[in-house]
């Protein structure tokens, strides 16, 4: 079993006051999609969504979310890149 | 401003040292490896006492692009992804994790190397072993080379950029359009989210494509579609990238 971290990321929801959590997980973990926001609902206030495409690393982030006004997107499976410079 | 959290996922289950890989480690006389995993399998203490105690010496790098100890991405696929050059210096390359798109960009890293070194794959969520070398790449360098000698002589260019921002290259993009009108040929942007390389067939005027987004679809997705296609970084000096390949 791979940490989902749920007790993190249910504080730093909190901690952040977040309003709308956009959830993002590599295929391997998409199964648990579903527990996560289920946890995520029942415990804190914030609306939270699952991201349906793909999550290939920290280098492939969900676009466009301001527009629907997404202030907290949660990538699992990854951790923090340098992006190469050309 | 949407903030972002990232969540490495480790792995809970132990990460055991296996009389599989002892029996391995032994059989094949190896005296030193260079150690790599994914992040989710970056906690190794345990297993690496017990390979040196076998009398192995370990050695590790940065990846460039990595913020964890040991670990590799799968973009980490060229000779110079590295800090320092442990894949030379070592008999054997570990990699600790499942899947084989990270182990492949350990064999990547070598496509030009005259005596590449296996990569041994520890699959702690299995607990097996599985050796993999040169052979599971053959078909990537065979198109790669072929690739190659297409885009030298394409007079009509196609470069890809994606608008993931961590894999973005719209600058590089345009300074290679300019190189390559300056050569007297004509090159185009596309931009796109998620390269569906689907899309190439509805550009027949492309004599052949450069992909500025993820190397590793310059490197593994080429051998599933019969349009040419290099990386960017083979375009700046694609007769030099040839030699390598052919040494």
């Amino acid at each position: 079993m791979y940490k989902l971290e749920l007790d993190k990321v249910i504080e730093e929801i909190k901690n952040r006051n977040s309003k709308q959590v956009l959830i993002q997980l590599p295929d391997g973990m998409k199964q648990k999609s579903n527990k996560v926001i289920d946890e995520i609902e029942k415990s804190t206030q914030a609306k939270a969504f699952i991201w349906f495409g793909g999550c290939f690393g920290a280098c492939d982030l969900p676009l466009g979310t301001e527009i629907l006004k997404i202030d907290l997107v949660i990538q699992w499976g990854h951790n923090k890149f340098n992006k190469e410079q050309w | 401003m949407v903030e972002l959290l990232l969540i490495p996922a480790q792995w809970e289950g132990e990460i055991k040292f296996t009389q599989e890989l002892k029996n391995y480690l032994e059989e094949n006389n190896v005296k030193s490896i260079a150690l790599f995993a994914s992040v989710q399998f970056t906690e190794l203490d345990n297993l690496k006492k017990e390979i040196e105690n076998l009398g192995i010496k370990i050695n590790t790098t940065k990846a460039k692009r990595t913020n964890a100890p040991l670990q590799i991405l799968g973009c980490d696929s060229y000779e110079d992804s590295f800090e320092d050059p442990i894949i030379e210096t070592s008999d054997l390359i570990l990699y600790i994790g499942d899947g084989m798109f990270h182990p492949k960009a350990l064999l990547l890293a070598q496509i030009n190397k005259e005596k590449p070194k296996p990569v041994l794959i520890l699959n702690p969520i299995e607990n097996k072993i599985e050796e993999i070398d040169q052979g599971n790449i053959k078909d990537q360098l065979i198109r790669t080379k072929r690739n190659l000698r297409m885009f030298v002589s394409a007079q009509t260019l196609g470069i890809l950029v994606t608008v993931k921002p961590g894999q973005q290259y719209l600058n590089a993009a345009k300074n290679l359009k300019e190189k390559l009108e300056k050569e007297g040929k004509k090159a185009y942007i596309f931009i796109d989210d998620t390269i569906n390389l689907n899309q190439l067939e509805n550009y027949p005027f492309i004599d052949c494509w450069i992909n500025t987004a993820c190397p590793r679809i310059g490197q593994d997705d080429i051998v599933n579609i019969p349009q040419p296609m290099i990386n960017l970084r083979e375009a700046n000096d694609p007769i030099k990238a040839l030699e390598d390949l052919e040494k």
